[in-house]
């Protein structure tokens, strides 16, 4: 089964996205891909009770395909935004949590806390836009939550450095790496699975902002065993989700 | 014919990397079904640019099949020298060199303020020479990048020379390669960096085909990779043989 692990749905003027779940279906088809796991943009940037309630409709019209990550555009919102997560997962049957961070609002911060540990209780794991260094203070913090650093680093806050995602990871043994990124360097993926193994690291496109056949190609090209394979694909983000095959 | 516009050969200093000898760069393209790549020795980028020619040189009489040389051109004036005031574009030609390469954000030199870039420009629009100008040196967000306004500023103050902007990945970026493409009938655009959603069909939409060279970045980058957001492009085959080959073939004079 190949899960994208790192799929975005709804509008954001910023990143010049307007998409429903019908169109990543559309292309979830073309690619071969089994399942998407989507965030909302409007959750993720401005409201995040609107925006998960967005996801949620479109997860009804296509259960099968699209997998949910709960949202939130900040970690300022106290006790609210923990009753989201768990509206978000009692009540939507979301599975994992996003939250981007950025150089003005870090999420590496106290306020942050009781987010992990309300994701480590409830099971969900957290695929957040961050950076390694955020990563180390927030993984010392709360160790046992599932926490997948997006685009491993190969994204501008955290200066595209991949190699120091991979050192850090290293470090917790709950800290992830997602695939999806601008970079498409030659050894990546391979400098990845050598250092953590195949289970730490999960396939994702960020589809619709970047072009999902790179994001394939670079994995598809990858020598790596066909069980390494199938979990970078898929059955790791299925694992953290508790979401069976 | 698969002709890549923006290959490399030579050492990574910022992480290892599998291939670097041109020996190995040629098993490498060879493996993504890269028929041919322009390129420049990364010693040109990072360390001295004149001698890294000479490794480009070296490596293009060793393959000339496999290599189209460009030259990568940097200040004259350095610390130990009194700088000289010419470029030898004759002797680049009879060394075989076919176009140019500008890194300005790595040879510490500013586009605009230095007389030295007139003097490249002009010479390489004289002779049809096509400049390759990279926003970054591959798609990596903490390399060093080039101004946009800058990039812009120099198409408009040289608009006869060939240029093929390099290092583009997506929105703004793209938006000014894209408004330059329009407003220029001599700018090209090769897509190494080139990664949004249906990037490659938006291009083509809004420029034609003519003036996109398929790009990889290779041995850095994974060409394959780079290749495949090309192949799978919603286009007709005329579009994607122009893009793969074909536009660079006329670009430098070899149709």
């Amino acid at each position: 089964m190949i899960v994208d692990g790192h799929v975005h749905i709804g509008k954001s003027t910023r990143l010049q996205i307007a998409v429903d779940g019908a169109a990543l279906v559309r292309v979830a088809d073309a690619m071969g891909f089994d399942k998407i796991c989507c965030t909302d943009l409007t959750a993720l940037f401005y409201d995040m009770h609107e925006g998960n309630r967005l996801l949620y409709e479109e997860m009804q019209k296509f259960p099968d395909r699209i997998l949910g990550y709960a949202s939130l555009h900040s970690t300022r919102f106290g006790q609210e935004a923990i009753d989201e997560i768990k509206r978000c997962r009692h009540d939507y049957g979301m599975h994992g949590l996003k939250i981007y961070s950025t150089p003005e609002v870090s999420i590496a911060e106290s306020a942050m806390i009781p987010i992990l540990e309300i994701c480590a209780e409830l099971k969900m794991p957290i695929l957040a836009h961050t950076t390694p260094q955020e990563c180390e203070y927030l993984m010392s913090a709360v160790p046992e939550v599932s926490f997948i650093m997006a685009h491993a680093g190969a994204q501008p806050y955290a200066h595209g450095d991949w190699n120091r995602a991979i050192m850090v990871a290293q470090r917790f043994s709950n800290l992830y790496l997602d695939t999806a990124s601008s970079a498409i360097d030659t050894g990546f993926v391979e400098a990845c699975v050598a250092a953590l193994g195949a289970t730490k690291i999960l396939f994702g496109t960020d589809t619709p902002l970047l072009d999902p056949w790179p994001q394939v190609v670079k994995i598809r090209e990858t020598r790596l065993s066909d069980e390494d394979r199938k979990l970078i694909m898929g059955g790791n983000i299925l694992r953290l989700m508790g979401v069976a095959e | 014919m698969i002709y890549d516009a923006n290959a490399f050969i030579g050492k990574w200093p910022y992480w290892p990397i599998r291939s670097s000898a041109p020996s190995q760069v040629v098993g490498e393209l060879e493996g993504w079904s890269i028929d041919r790549a322009v390129i420049c020795s990364t010693r040109s980028v990072f360390v001295n640019w004149e001698d890294g020619n000479v490794e480009t040189e070296a490596a293009v009489r060793q393959y000339p099949t496999h290599f189209t040389p460009f030259a990568c051109l940097g200040t004259l004036e350095l610390s130990h020298v009194l700088p000289r005031h010419t470029y030898d574009f004759a002797d680049y030609m009879s060394r075989g060199f076919r176009g140019v390469r500008l890194y300005p954000q790595h040879h510490s030199y500013h586009l605009l303020y230095e007389a030295f870039v007139d003097s490249i420009l002009e010479d390489a629009a004289s002779r049809g020479w096509p400049v390759l100008l990279p926003l970054r040196i591959i798609m990596n967000w903490g390399l060093p990048l080039l101004d946009l306004s800058v990039m812009e500023a120099l198409v408009i103050r040289h608009p006869r020379v060939n240029w093929i902007l390099s290092g583009i990945n997506y929105l703004y970026e793209l938006q000014l390669a894209i408004s330059l493409m329009r407003r220029f009938p001599t700018v090209h655009l090769e897509t190494s960096c080139v990664m949004g959603y249906t990037a490659i069909a938006k291009i083509v939409q809004q420029c034609g085909a003519q003036r996109l060279l398929f790009g990889s970045g290779a041995p850095v980058q994974h060409g394959a990779a780079a290749l495949s957001k090309v192949l799978h492009a919603p286009l007709p085959d005329s579009d994607l043989e122009a893009i793969l080959g074909t536009n660079l073939q006329r670009l430098l004079g070899e149709l």
